[in-house]
C-alpha cells in the first residue's frame, strides 16, 4: 500500500505546486495553464478516491470546457494593461497571506485534533462491483435519491445560459441611462441667472459640468439660485 | 321605591349629555328647560325616597352592576340611600332644582347658556352619585367628578384671565386634598380588605389605633381641601370668579358640603379616634374663626359671603370633631338653605347693579329692590343665628355640643365667632342696602330681577325661616330622631333645658349686640369703621390681607416650584433630555461618517473582510469547541 | 504513513483551498480572482470525494458533482460578466471597479 501513498503524494505535490504557480505567475495565460496541470492531478487523485467518474467529470467540465473557455475570454481581453501581480498593494499582500497562513493553521490544528465519526455505508469496492461498475452505482445513487436537485440543477444550468446570452449582448448604440438625478447648471458668471445669459454660452457651459470647473455649480434646480424679477410671483402661484 | 333609585342621578347626567352633544347647534337656551326639568324631576323622586326612609327607618339600595371585578375584590356599583343620604338627596336636588331656576334668569343672554346647562347638571349628578355610592372608591370617583365641574363652572367664563386662573387654583388645591383622600381610601383597602362603607364600619376596631387615627386624617385631608378649612380654603373665595349661580351651588349645596358629608359618612371610623377628633375640632375652630375675621374686612360681597361659608363649613367640621354629629348635619342643611339664598340675594343684587360687585358702590338699595332685600336680610339673619331663623337652631346645637363634649375652649372660640358672624352679616346688609347711595346714578340704575331670579329668593328664604324648626326642640326634634338611625352609636344627648335656654339666651345676645354694632356703624354712623380699624391696626391688616394665606403659599409653595420647573424645563429637559436624544442622534452620524469609510467598493476590500470573518469563526470554533453558541 | 489516511487529502484539499484564497486575496486581474475561485470549488470537491472514499459513501460523490455542475453555471455567469465589464470599463482589474460605492 506504501506505493498508493507514494502517487497520492507525488500527485499532490505537483498539484499544489501548479496552484502555487497559477497565483504567482504574472501572465494569465500561464497562470490557466498552471490550472489545467492542477487540474489533471486531482483528477487523478479523484481515481485514487474511487471516484472515477467524477475524474472524468473533472477532465472534461474543468479542464476542457472551463479553462477553456477562460482561455478564450483572455484572449478577447484587451491585455494591455494587465495589473501586475507585484502591482498590488503591499498591506493586500500581506493581509493576504497573513490570512492564508493563520487559515492553514487553525485547519491544521482541525485536521490533526479532530475526527469525524460516521456510519461506514455499503459502496466499498464489493459494493461498486455488485451494482455493476462505478457510473452504475452513481447512477443509482442520484436518480434514486436526488432528482429534484438534479433537476433544480438542470434550470439553473438553463439560466446560467440565458444569463450569459444576456450579458453578451451587443452594444445598444443609444448612452447608457444616467444613474444619477439630474441636475442643472447654471453660470455664476452672471448672477442673475443663466436665462440672462446667451443661449450657446449657457450650452457650452452645460457640457463642461464634468469638468469640474470652477465657473459652473451644480442644482437641482436652475431657479434655486436665481431669480427672475417677475417671473417669482408666477412661480409661487403655481407651487400654490 | 328602590327599584327607581338610578333615576334620580340619571336624569341629570341624560339632560347634561343632551345639553352638551346638541345644546350648542340645536337647543341653544332651550338647553335650560332640559336641565331644569330634569333637576326637578329628581327632586320630586327624591321625595318619595325620603318618605320611605322616614317610615321603614332602613336604608334603601340598588345594585347597578359591578365596576371593577377582579378576584376577591369587586366595586360594584350601588346605590345607597340612608337617612344621612336621603338629606343629602333633598338638599342637592332642592337647592340644585333653584339655581336651576334663577340661572334662567341669571344666565340670560349668554351665548354659553347651553354649556352652563349642560355644566350645572353633571354637577347635580356627580354630587348624587357621591352621596349615594356605596363604597369609597366610587365616592372617590365622583368626588373627583365634582371637583372637575367646580372646575369647570367656576372657569366658566374662561375668557376672563381671572376665572381661568381661579379654575385652575381651586383644581389644583383641591388635588392636594384628593392625595391625601385617596391614601386614605387605600389605607382603607389595606387595612380591612374591603372598601365597601357597611363591612368597613363593622370591623373599625380591628385596627391598631394609630392606623385608624391615619385614615380618619387622611380622609379628612380630603375633607379639607373640598370643604375649604384650614390651611386650604385659598381655593373658595377665588372661585367667586364663576358665576354666582354656581358660587351658590358650588359653596351652598353641593361641592363644599361633599367633605363634610365624607366625614359624617366615615364617622365609624373618625369616631374611634379621638386624636383624629382631636385634631378635625381645632382645624375646624381655627377655620371658622379666621374665615369669620376675613370676612369682617371685605368689600367685595360675594367675598363677604364665601368667607361666611368658609367660616360655617368650619363650625360643621369642629362640630362633627367635637362628636355633634347631627348637629353638624344640621347645620349642613340649613346652611345650604341660607347660604344658598345669601348668595343668589348676592346674585340679585350684583345682576341689579350691572355687574358691581364692591359694596363701597352700593348703599341704599333697598328701595330700589325690596324683594332681594328681604331676602337677603332672612338669609343674613340666619347666618348670623338671629331667633328663630335656620341658622340659629343648628349653630346653637352646635356651640351646645361643644360643651356638652367637653371642649370648652372651641366653645369660646365659637361664640367668638359667632359674633364675627353677625358682624359680617350685617354689615353686609347695612352697606349694601342701607345708607346713602354710593353709586353713580347716571350710569347705573339699580333694579329689581325678574321673577324667575326672585321666585327661587323667596323659596330660600322660607326654608331659612323654618328649617331650624325640623331640629325643634333642640337636641329632641324630628331630624335628630330621623339622623339617629344612620348609626348604630349615635345617641341623643339628653339637655336640661335651662341649659339650652341659657345657650340660647348667650347666641342671641352676641348676634344682636354684633347687629346692634354694625347698625351704629353704617346707618346712624355713630362709630366709624375704619376708626375701629385704625385701632386695631396690624390686627386688621392681617384680616383684611387673608392672613397672608396666599402669600404664604406664594413663597413656600409656589415660588419654590416654579424655581423647580424651571430647573426642570431649562436643565433636565433642555440639556439633559435634549441634550442625549441630540448625542444620540450625533453619536449614530459620527459613527456612520467613519464606519463610511469602510465602503470603500473596492471588491478587494471586501473579499478580505470575507476571509477574515471566516478565519476568526474558524479559529473561534477551534478555540471554543463547538459549545460555541451553547 | 503506511495507508492512505484520511489526512492526506484533508491536507490536499486544505492547502489548494488556502492557495485559492490568497490568490482571490492578492491578485487584481479578474481573471485570475476567477480561476483562484474555480480552484477553491475543486479543493472542496476533494474533501467531499476523499469523505466519500473514508465512509464508503457515494453522497460525497453526488455533491461534488453538483458542485462541479454549479461551477459550470458560475463559470458562464462570471466570464459574461468579465466581458461585459471590459467592454463598458475597458479592464480587468478591480481596484478599476468601484461601482459598489454609492
Amino acid at each position: 500500500m506504501a506505493a498508493e501513498v507514494l502517487v497520492f503524494n507525488l500527485l499532490s505535490a505537483v498539484a499544489i505546486v501548479a496552484a502555487a504557480a497559477m497565483i504567482t505567475m504574472r501572465n494569465p495565460i500561464h497562470s490557466a495553464i498552471a490550472l489545467v496541470v492542477t487540474f489533471v492531478n486531482v483528477a487523478a487523485i479523484f481515481v485514487m478516491l474511487r471516484a472515477e467518474f467524477l475524474a472524468a467529470v473533472q477532465i472534461i467540465v474543468y479542464t476542457g470546457a472551463v479553462l477553456v473557455l477562460i482561455l478564450f475570454v483572455l484572449m478577447l481581453v484587451n491585455q494591455d494593461d494587465l495589473p501586475e501581480f507585484h502591482g498590488a498593494k503591499p498591506l493586500q499582500q500581506v493581509f493576504g497571506f497573513g490570512l492564508g497562513i493563520v487559515l492553514l493553521i487553525e485547519i491544521g490544528a482541525a485536521i490533526l485534533t479532530r475526527t469525524v465519526v460516521a456510519e461506514p455505508g455499503p459502496w466499498d469496492e464489493q459494493g461498486i462491483a455488485q451494482a455493476g461498475g462505478h457510473i452504475q452505482s452513481i447512477g443509482q445513487v442520484l436518480y434514486s435519491g436526488y432528482v429534484l436537485p438534479i433537476q433544480a440543477t438542470a434550470f439553473v444550468l438553463l439560466l446560467a445560459t440565458i444569463g450569459a446570452l444576456f450579458l453578451g449582448r451587443p452594444d445598444e448604440d443609444e448612452e447608457p441611462t444616467p444613474t444619477r438625478r439630474p441636475v442643472a447648471t447654471i453660470s455664476l458668471a452672471h448672477t442673475r441667472g443663466a436665462d440672462d445669459a446667451p443661449l450657446p454660452q449657457l450650452q457650452a457651459a452645460n457640457v463642461k459640468h464634468e469638468a469640474g470647473d470652477r465657473d459652473l455649480i451644480m442644482a437641482r434646480d436652475a431657479d434655486e439660485f436665481t431669480s427672475i424679477p417677475g417671473e417669482d410671483d408666477e412661480q409661487k402661484e403655481r407651487s400654490e | 321605591m328602590s327599584s327607581w333609585l338610578f333615576l334620580i342621578p340619571l336624569l341629570p347626567l341624560v339632560a347634561a349629555v343632551i345639553n352638551f352633544l346638541i345644546g350648542r347647534w340645536i337647543l341653544r337656551d332651550s338647553a335650560q328647560w332640559i336641565a331644569t326639568l330634569a333637576v326637578a324631576a329628581s327632586f320630586i323622586l327624591s321625595i318619595p325616597v325620603m318618605l320611605e326612609i322616614m317610615a321603614d327607618e332602613q336604608p334603601l339600595s340598588q345594585h347597578l352592576y359591578t365596576w371593577i371585578p377582579a378576584g376577591d375584590f369587586d366595586i360594584p356599583v350601588t346605590l345607597f340611600v340612608d337617612q344621612l343620604t336621603a338629606i343629602m338627596l333633598l338638599v342637592v336636588t332642592g337647592v340644585g332644582l333653584l339655581v336651576h331656576i334663577y340661572s334662567i334668569g341669571y344666565m340670560h343672554g349668554d351665548p354659553g347658556t347651553y354649556r352652563f346647562f349642560s355644566y350645572l347638571p353633571l354637577f347635580v349628578f356627580s354630587m348624587l352619585m357621591l352621596v349615594m355610592a356605596n363604597n369609597f372608591l366610587v365616592l372617590f370617583v365622583f368626588w373627583e367628578a365634582v371637583g372637575l365641574c367646580s372646575f369647570l363652572l367656576i372657569g366658566f367664563w374662561f375668557r376672563r384671565r381671572s376665572a381661568a386662573a381661579a379654575a385652575k387654583k381651586a383644581f389644583i388645591v383641591n388635588r392636594v386634598g384628593d392625595f391625601g383622600f385617596g391614601i386614605g381610601i387605600l389605607l382603607i383597602f389595606v387595612t380591612y380588605g374591603t372598601i365597601e362603607y357597611a363591612a368597613v364600619f363593622d370591623q373599625v376596631g380591628d385596627a391598631t389605633q394609630t392606623t385608624i387615627t391615619v385614615i380618619a386624617l387622611l380622609l379628612f385631608t380630603g375633607a379639607i381641601g373640598k370643604s375649604a378649612q384650614l390651611p386650604l380654603f385659598v381655593w373658595l373665595p377665588d372661585a367667586m370668579e364663576g358665576p354666582t349661580p354656581v358660587s351658590a351651588l358650588i359653596h351652598a349645596a353641593t361641592m363644599v358640603t361633599a367633605g363634610i358629608f365624607v366625614m359624617a359618612r366615615a364617622y365609624p371610623i373618625v369616631y374611634e379616634s379621638s386624636d383624629a377628633m382631636m385634631v378635625i375640632a381645632i382645624i375646624g375652630a381655627a377655620t371658622a374663626f379666621i374665615a369669620a375675621t376675613i370676612a369682617v374686612t371685605q368689600y367685595d360681597i360675594k367675598k363677604v359671603v364665601a368667607y361666611s361659608t368658609v367660616s360655617q363649613l368650619g363650625f360643621m367640621a369642629f362640630a362633627l370633631g367635637t362628636g355633634a354629629w347631627i348637629a353638624a348635619i344640621f347645620h349642613l342643611v340649613t346652611h345650604a338653605f341660607f347660604k344658598g339664598l345669601l348668595f343668589l340675594g348676592a346674585g340679585s343684587v350684583i345682576h341689579g347693579m350691572h355687574e358691581e360687585q364692591d359694596m363701597r358702590k352700593m348703599g341704599g338699595l333697598k328701595k330700589y329692590m325690596p324683594i332681594t332685600y328681604w331676602t337677603f336680610l332672612i338669609g343674613a339673619a340666619a347666618n348670623a343665628g338671629i331667633i328663630p331663623l335656620a341658622g340659629f337652631w343648628s349653630k346653637d346645637e352646635i356651640i351646645l355640643g361643644t360643651w356638652l363634649y367637653d371642649h370648652t375652649v372651641i366653645m369660646v372660640v365659637a361664640f367668638v365667632t359667632a359674633f364675627f358672624t353677625s358682624l359680617y352679616m350685617f354689615r353686609a346688609v347695612f352697606m349694601t342696602f342701607h345708607g346713602e347711595e354710593r353709586f353713580d346714578p347716571e350710569k347705573v340704575h339699580p333694579h329689581e330681577s325678574p321673577k324667575v331670579m326672585t321666585i327661587p329668593l323667596i323659596v330660600l328664604a322660607f326654608f331659612a325661616l323654618t328649617a331650624g324648626f325640623m331640629g325643634f326642640p333642640p337636641e329632641d326634634g324630628w331630624i335628630h330622631h330621623f339622623l339617629i338611625h344612620s348609626f348604630p352609636g349615635l345617641s341623643l344627648p339628653d339637655v336640661a333645658f335651662s341649659t339650652i335656654a341659657v345657650f340660647a339666651g348667650i347666641s342671641t345676645l352676641i348676634a344682636l349686640s354684633g347687629l346692634y354694632i354694625q347698625y351704629l356703624a353704617y346707618v346712624k354712623k355713630s362709630i366709624s369703621p375704619a376708626g375701629i380699624a385704625g385701632l386695631l391696626g396690624p390686627l386688621y391688616k392681617l384680616a383684611a390681607n387673608r392672613w397672608y394665606l396666599d402669600e404664604i403659599y406664594d413663597v413656600l409653595i409656589v415660588r419654590p416650584l416654579v424655581a423647580f420647573s424651571m430647573f426642570l424645563w431649562r436643565f433636565v429637559d433642555a440639556q439633559v433630555i435634549d441634550g442625549t436624544v441630540n448625542g444620540v442622534a450625533a453619536l449614530v452620524t459620527y459613527t456612520s461618517s467613519q464606519w463610511r469609510r469602510a465602503q470603500t467598493g473596492l471588491i478587494a476590500n471586501y473579499v478580505v473582510m470575507i476571509a477574515l470573518g471566516a478565519v476568526i469563526i474558524i479559529g473561534a470554533f477551534m478555540l471554543f469547541g463547538s459549545n460555541l453558541f451553547d | 504513513m503506511s495507508e492512505l489516511m484520511p489526512e492526506h487529502f484533508m491536507f490536499l484539499s486544505a492547502a489548494l483551498f488556502i492557495i485559492g484564497m490568497v490568490g482571490v486575496l492578492t491578485r487584481n486581474n479578474v481573471l485570475v480572482i476567477f480561476m483562484c475561485v474555480e480552484l477553491m470549488l475543486t479543493a472542496v470537491n476533494i474533501s467531499f470525494v476523499g469523505f466519500a472514499w473514508e465512509f464508503n459513501q457515494l453522497t460525497g460523490q453526488i455533491f461534488a458533482l453538483f458542485v462541479i455542475a454549479i461551477a459550470a453555471a458560475e463559470a458562464v455567469i462570471g466570464l459574461g460578466i468579465i466581458m461585459a465589464l471590459t467592454r463598458q470599463r475597458d479592464t480587468v482589474d478591480i481596484n478599476q471597479v468601484r461601482e459598489l460605492r454609492q
